[in-house]
C-alpha cells in the first residue's frame, strides 16, 4: 500500500498504579519499547503523562501508524483511548524524536503551570491540534535546553 | 532419533527377520507418542513427525492447542478426541506406562474428519472454524471437568453498516483486526473462532476461579470497542457478547447454543455490553421463538383484525372518526393484545408487513363510513426506516378509493427520533397526498416541544395518564398541552377518558377531541352502524 505521511493524536485514562516507582517503571518500559519499535517503523512523535492520562502523537507512514495504533490499543495500562485527529501531513513536528517523552522535567513543569496543570491538566480537555501544539513546542524547548 | 525414556523391550533382541518393536512403531502410519506428566514428549514415532509434527521436546499443548489434557484422568477411557494444530481429529486411546509416562495412541478419527477436512482455517482471519471448534469444545467438555470451560458467543454491533459504508477491503481488514484483538485478551490456550461473517466465538479454558469468564467477556467488550484505524478511516464498532459455562449435562452444542441465548440477552439490553447465561433464559426464549413462528403465519391465516375506536369532536358532540386497532384472535391461545406482540414484530421486522396489511385493511373498511368520517392508522418508527411508507398509504387509498383527507397517520415520538431529516421528508409527502398526521401518546417519552416545530401536526393526542389522574400537576400539564396546540393550530385529543367528570374537566381545557371508554370502546366493524345510529340520537 503506497503510505502518505499522517500524524495521530490520541489521549487516553492511565490504567498504571498510582504508586510513583511501579509508575516510572512501566513509563520507562513503554519509551524504551516505542524507541526500538518507532526507529523501525519511521515514527516519530512525542508522549505526555498527566492527570491520569496519556496524550500521544505519532507521525510517521499511514500504514506504520495504524499498525503502532493498533498495538497501543491493545495494550492494557491504558483505557478509553480517545482518538483526536489523524491527518495527512507535509512534514514531521517531531523528526528527531523516536518517541520523546514530556512530563517530569522542571521545565515541563513550569510550562504546565502555565496551562493549569497543577490545577488537574486534563488533555481531555484539549483538542487534537492543541495536543500537537503543545507537545511540539515542548519538544522544542526541550532540544533547545 | 534421541529417545529419552528408553524402553527395555525394545532394545531387547530379536530372533533374525523379526523386525524389532521399536522397527514397527517407526514403521506404524499412525501417531505414535510417549508423554511424560509434564506434557512434554519424550518418543515421537515418524508418523507422528509427518502428520504432527511432533518431535521429543515438544509440548502437548501445542501439537493439540487448546485441548485440555489430564493424562491421569484419560488413562483407560475407550478413547478421548484430540484436535491437532491443522485441525485434523484423533481418537487417542491412553495407557500409563508407569514413572510418570503415558503412551498416546493416536487414530484418526474418521467420521468427525469428514465433516472438518474441508474446513480447516478461516482463509481472512486465520481463525478457527466451526466444526473444528465443536471438536475442541465437545473435546474440552469430555477431558476435563464442564465448569472450567466457558463460551463466549459474540457478534459485532454496526459491522454492516461499515462494510456498506466503507467497502468490503475495510471490512475485511476490519475483521482481522477484531481476530487480532481477541486473540491478544485470550490466553493461549483458549480457541478463537469465526464462525459467520461479523460472530466469533471464543472457548474460554481454565474458568474454575470465581469471575474469569466475566472477566475475559469485559475485557473482551472493551478492547474490541476501542477505536480502530484502517487506511486513514477512523472505524468505531461494539460487540455484544453472551456467556456459557460448561456443566457436566451439556453438550457443546448446547452450550453454544446457550451462549447464543445469552448474547440475544445482551442484544436486547441494548449491545455493547456481555450477558451470563442463566438457566430460564432458554424457556423464555422458546417462548418467543413460538410467538414469532406464529406471527409470521398470523397474516396468512388472516388472525388478524381490526377494532375502532371512535374519537368524538367536543364542540359538535359528534363522532369524527375512529381509530383503527389492531386485534390478534389467536386460534389457541385467544386474543393477544398488541402490547405483547408488537415489540417482537418490530425486533424481527414483521411489522412492516402487518403495518401494510392494516393500512390497507383500514382505508377499505373505512370506505363504507357514512359522510367524511375519519379513520386513524398507528405507523410504527419501523415502518419509516423501511422506506416504503409513502408507497403502502399511496396505494392503500387508490385501491379502496378512500379520499386521502380521511385518512389520519398516528406517530409517536419514538419515530423522530432517529434519522429526524429523513422521517420529516416523508411525513411531508404524507402531508402533500392530503393525509393527516397526529402525534399519538404525547407526553410519555421525550416531549420534547422541538418535534412540534419540526412538523405541523392535524393534531395532539396527549396521553391517558394525564387524563386519569386528578392531581393539580397531571391537570397544568394537559391544561398548557393544549394551549400549545391550540395556538400552534393543531387539534388536541385527550386520551382515555372514562368518566362523566373527566369530560367535564377536559371541556374545560381547550381540547378538540375526547377519546375513550366513556365515549365508546373499541368495537368491530359491524357494531358501527349501530353504533352510529345511537349516537345521531343522543
Ligand atoms: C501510552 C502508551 C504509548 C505507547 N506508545 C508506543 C509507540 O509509540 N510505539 C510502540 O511501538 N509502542 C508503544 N506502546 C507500546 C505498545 O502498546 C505495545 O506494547 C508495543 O508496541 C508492543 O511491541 P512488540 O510487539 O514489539 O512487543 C505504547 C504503550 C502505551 C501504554
Amino acid at each position: 500500500m503506497a503510505s502518505g505521511m499522517y500524524r495521530l493524536v490520541y489521549y487516553s485514562r492511565n490504567h498504571i498504579a498510582h504508586n510513583e516507582a511501579t509508575f516510572g517503571s512501566h513509563v520507562e518500559e513503554i519509551l524504551e519499547k516505542s524507541r526500538i519499535n518507532n526507529q523501525r517503523d519511521e515514527i516519530t512523535g512525542a508522549l505526555l503523562f498527566n492527570a491520569g492520562c496519556f496524550a500521544q502523537v505519532l507521525e510517521g507512514p499511514l500504514d506504520k501508524v495504524e499498525a503502532a495504533f493498533e498495538r497501543i490499543q491493545q495494550d492494557e495500562r491504558h483505557g478509553d483511548v480517545s482518538l483526536l485527529a489523524l491527518d495527512p501531513i507535509d512534514r514531521r513536528s517531531f523528526p528527531n524524536w523516536a518517541m520523546g517523552f514530556i512530563g517530569t522535567s522542571d521545565i515541563h513543569a513550569k510550562r504546565f503551570a502555565g496551562i493549569g496543570l497543577s490545577s488537574g491538566f486534563d488533555p481531555s480537555r484539549l483538542s487534537g491540534d492543541e495536543i500537537h501544539a503543545l507537545l511540539r513546542d515542548l519538544a522544542i524547548e526541550e532540544e533547545a535546553a | 532419533m534421541n529417545v529419552a525414556t528408553p524402553f527395555p523391550q525394545i532394545t531387547q533382541a530379536h530372533p533374525a527377520g523379526i523386525p524389532s518393536a521399536e522397527q514397527i512403531l517407526e514403521l506404524l502410519p499412525r501417531p505414535v507418542l510417549v508423554v511424560g506428566s509434564d506434557g512434554l514428549v519424550t518418543y515421537a514415532n515418524t508418523a507422528s513427525m509427518t502428520s504432527l509434527a511432533a518431535v521429543v521436546g515438544s509440548e502437548m499443548h501445542d501439537l493439540f492447542p487448546g485441548c485440555a489434557l489430564n493424562l491421569a484422568t484419560m488413562t483407560g477411557a475407550p478413547s478421548s478426541l484430540l484436535v491437532s494444530r491443522d485441525s485434523e481429529n484423533f481418537d487417542a486411546a491412553i495407557a500409563a506406562l508407569g514413572a510418570g509416562q503415558f503412551l498416546i495412541d493416536l487414530r484418526p478419527s474418521l467420521h468427525a474428519q469428514c465433516a472438518d477436512k474441508p474446513s480447516g482455517l478461516d482463509e481472512l482471519t486465520g481463525l478457527t472454524k466451526r466444526n473444528a471448534l465443536l471438536a475442541y469444545l465437545s473435546s474440552a467438555l469430555c477431558t476435563g471437568p464442564a465448569s472450567s470451560v466457558a463460551v463466549h458467543c459474540l457478534d459485532l454491533d454496526r459491522f454492516k453498516m461499515i462494510n456498506d459504508t466503507l467497502g468490503h477491503a475495510v471490512g475485511d481488514l476490519l475483521l482481522k483486526k477484531v481476530a487480532d484483538r481477541l486473540t491478544a485478551a485470550c490466553h493461549k490456550d483458549d480457541i478463537v473462532a469465526r464462525i459467520g461473517g461479523d460472530e466469533f466465538v471464543v472457548l474460554q479454558r481454565h474458568v474454575e476461579e470465581e469471575g474469569a469468564a466475566e472477566t475475559l467477556a469485559s475485557r473482551i467488550v472493551d478492547l474490541i470497542g476501542r477505536t480502530y484505524v484502517i487506511h486513514g478511516h477512523t472505524v468505531n464498532i461494539g460487540v455484544s457478547v453472551g456467556v456459557a459455562i460448561g456443566t457436566n449435562a451439556v453438550q457443546a452444542r448446547d452450550l453454544l447454543r446457550n451462549g447464543d441465548l445469552a448474547l440475544y440477552e445482551a442484544k436486547k439490553a441494548g449491545r455493547g455490553r456481555y450477558s451470563m447465561f442463566k438457566n430460564g433464559m432458554d424457556a423464555l426464549l422458546f417462548a418467543r421463538r413460538e410467538m414469532e413462528i406464529d406471527l409470521r403465519r398470523a397474516l396468512a391465516l388472516k388472525q388478524f383484525k381490526l377494532n375502532y375506536q371512535p374519537f368524538i369532536n367536543v364542540t359538535s358532540n359528534r363522532v369524527d372518526g375512529f381509530e383503527a386497532l389492531l386485534r390478534w384472535e389467536h386460534p389457541v391461545k385467544g386474543n393477544i393484545p398488541p402490547l405483547s406482540f408488537i415489540s417482537l414484530a418490530e425486533e424481527n421486522g414483521l411489522i412492516v408487513k402487518i403495518g401494510e396489511w392494516v393500512m390497507r385493511t383500514a382505508c377499505v373498511e373505512a370506505m363504507s363510513w357514512p359522510g367524511e368520517m375519519i379513520v386513524a392508522v398507528n405507523v410504527s418508527p419501523l415502518q419509516f426506516k423501511a422506506d416504503t411508507l409513502l408507497d403502502t398509504v399511496a396505494t392503500a387509498l387508490k385501491r379502496s378509493g378512500l379520499p386521502a383527507h380521511r385518512l389520519e397517520i398516528e406517530i409517536t415520538e419514538g419515530a423522530l427520533l432517529d434519522d429526524t431529516d429523513n422521517v420529516i421528508q416523508t411525513l411531508n409527502s404524507l402531508r402533500e397526498l392530503g393525509v393527516k398526521i397526529s402525534m399519538d401518546d404525547f407526553g410519555t417519552g421525550y416531549s420534547s416541544l422541538s418535534y412540534l416545530q419540526k412538523f405541523p401536526f392535524n393534531k395532539i393526542k396527549i396521553d391517558r395518564s394525564f387524563v386519569a389522574s386528578d392531581d393539580a400537576d397531571s391537570e397544568a400539564i394537559l391544561r398548557s398541552i393544549a394551549g400549545l396546540g391550540a395556538s400552534l393550530g393543531m387539534a388536541i385529543t385527550a386520551e382515555g377518558v372514562e368518566t362523566a367528570e373527566q369530560l367535564s374537566r377536559i371541556r374545560g381545557e381547550r381540547c378538540t377531541h375526547v377519546q375513550g371508554y366513556l365515549t365508546g370502546r373499541p368495537m368491530g366493524m359491524d357494531q358501527i352502524p349501530a353504533f352510529l345510529a345511537q349516537n345521531d340520537v343522543e
